[in-house]
């Protein structure tokens, strides 16, 4: 996407987004607006966010979603994002790929 | 309830051999299990029969064990899909390689076959495996079967020759006599049992079944993980069972948490990857982290596996015994007997250790020496 689209969230000055519509969570298709919502609700946690939106509840386990929620949450909570714990893993519940699978501990 | 000659405590692998060859002894036998027959780790295995686990003991346990197999095999009413597959264990470094020579070298001694392996001839033979590997060995007389189907399948055959099996039935404790000297009854959840005799083969929870007797057992819960990966193609291990070298080192229980790799492919096609080995008291919750270092391991040797989908994961809790070696034995209290502790190899050693518990009862010579199984080692010093 080009940088002229790029805008600020809903008067929030520090999180640059691109579109609200945009998909964090793929594998539940979770959009940044309902990560934003619920953190607005006052999610301050990776868990959090997960219980209400369902965002790192899927296939990969917040492989893919995990860092940005920890980024987005950061931001708004002021914290550093190392001080955001991460969520979480559950074993499979549906099928999932090896590698992945065995990428989940390095974070 | 009514009386009979001898209670066994725990419907596992263990638990259902002894009920097995007590009634094919001609005695009266009662079953107790509080959940139903083969529901803790003999269903959580895989189903290795491992015949090289040091000491001699343990593998003069492991290969009579198996010959009772085949035997087994012939008499009851359900295939238990037992196939002579022999195992293989590869290393990835030098060190695991010596490892390896050494454990083959002490074997030999106790003629078992083996063989080590260079890179070469394992490639050759399991061409699925990693080129990065240095060697490995073979180890024939290993085997494999359904540990869920056996279990269940020596039990119905056990209740065929009379055992009567009590399911949901927990037992909570055991009368003694009045100098504490002697079995006389044991409670459970649903009743009093009149019994002289008890076999104690309630795998990780042995150890509280001793407490109700005050003979120390002190045997714990080991929780291993286990992934399962579907749509394998035939034969993607020749073999069937491939343990990485350090496997061996992992059986020490100096560590909280070891991790190996072991592969087993199952007779339905699907691999079991495992293994690891946790102290985590009785929770049986999978380790996410325990089974990502599982994948990664067992991909390291399989670079294949890394596109395949794992479909299911438990765990399960071996009964640990702080020597390694299983508890086949009486003890101090009289009517008070012991069938426990085997670890990684319940299921290989289950024929066996029924086998050797109905002699000891019977007070008949028994098929292998047992002086050093006997749970007298763990006696505390007054
Ligand atoms: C991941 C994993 C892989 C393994 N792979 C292999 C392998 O390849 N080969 C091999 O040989 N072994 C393997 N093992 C080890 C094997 O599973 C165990 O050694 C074996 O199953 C122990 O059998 P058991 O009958 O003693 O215990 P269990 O199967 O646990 O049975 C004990 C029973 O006692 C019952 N019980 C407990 N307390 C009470 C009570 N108070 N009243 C009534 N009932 C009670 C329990 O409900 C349970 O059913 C593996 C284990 C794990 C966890
Ligand atoms: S992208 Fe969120 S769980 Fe996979």
């Amino acid at each position: 996407m080009s940088k002229k689209n790029n805008r600020t969230y809903e008067g929030d000055s520090d999180i640059k987004v691109e579109n609200p519509d945009m998909i964090i969570c793929r594998c539940e298709e979770i959009t940044l607006k309902e990560i934003i919502q619920a953190v607005s609700d006052g999610a301050t946690t990776i868990n959090q966010v997960k219980r209400r939106t369902r965002a790192g509840m899927g296939l990969c386990q917040g492989r893919s979603c995990g860092r940005l929620v920890r980024k987005l949450l950061a931001e708004r909570t002021g914290k550093k994002v190392s001080e955001i714990l991460p969520g979480t893993v559950r074993p499979p519940v549906r099928p999932m790929p090896l590698d992945i699978m065995a990428s989940l501990e390095e974070e | 309830m009514a009386n009979s000659d001898v209670v066994v405590i725990g419907g596992g692998i263990v638990g259902s051999c002894c009920a097995y060859y007590l009634a094919k002894a001609g005695l009266k036998v009662k079953l107790v299990e509080r959940g139903s027959i083969c529901t803790e780790s003999s269903k959580a295995c895989q189903g290795h029969l491992f015949l090289w686990e040091l000491p001699e003991i343990n593998v003069k346990l492991g290969r009579e064990s198996k010959k009772l197999y085949h035997q087994l095999a012939e008499e009851l009413d359900i295939d238990i899909e037992l196939r002579d597959t022999g195992s293989m264990s590869v290393a990835e470094n030098p060190a695991g390689l010596n490892t390896l020579k050494t454990t083959i070298d002490e074997l030999h001694k106790y003629g078992v076959k083996c063989e080590l392996l260079d890179a070469k001839e394992f490639i050759k033979r399991e061409p699925n495996i990693s080129p990065q590997i240095v060697g490995g060995g073979y180890f024939p007389e290993d085997g494999q079967l359904n540990p869920l189907l056996t279990t269940i399948a020596i039990a119905m055959a056990a209740q065929k020759m009379g055992v009567e099996i009590l399911t949901n039935t927990e037992v909570v404790g055991i009368e003694l006599s009045k100098d504490k000297s002697s079995v006389k009854a044991i409670i459970t959840s649903r009743g009093k049992i009149e019994t002289s005799t008890v076999v104690n083969a309630a795998g990780a929870w042995s150890g509280l079944i001793g407490e109700m007797v005050g003979v120390n057992i002190p045997v714990i819960p080991r929780k291993g993980n286990l992934l399962v990966v579907g749509n394998v193609p035939d034969n993607f291990i020749n073999c069937k069972i491939i343990l990485a070298s350090g496997y061996l080192d992992s059986l020490k229980g100096d560590k909280k948490v070891a991790v190996a790799a072991n592969v087993q492919q199952t007779s339905d096609g699907s691999l079991l990857l495992g293994s690891s080995r946790e102290f985590a008291g009785f929770d049986k919750a999978v380790n996410p982290e325990v089974i990502s270092q599982i994948a990664k391991r067992c991909i390291k040797f399989f670079p294949a596996l890394a596109g395949m989908q794992t479909i299911r994961s438990w765990a399960g809790l071996r009964p640990y015994s702080p020597d390694m070696l299983p508890i086949i034995s009486d003890s101090a209290v009289k009517g008070f007997y012991v069938a426990s502790g085997h670890e990684g190899v319940g299921i290989t050693m289950g024929p066996i250790t029924g086998k050797l518990i109905t002699q000891i009862i019977m007070k008949q010579k028994t098929d292998l020496p047992v002086e050093q199984l006997n749970v007298s080692r763990f006696a505390k010093k007054k």
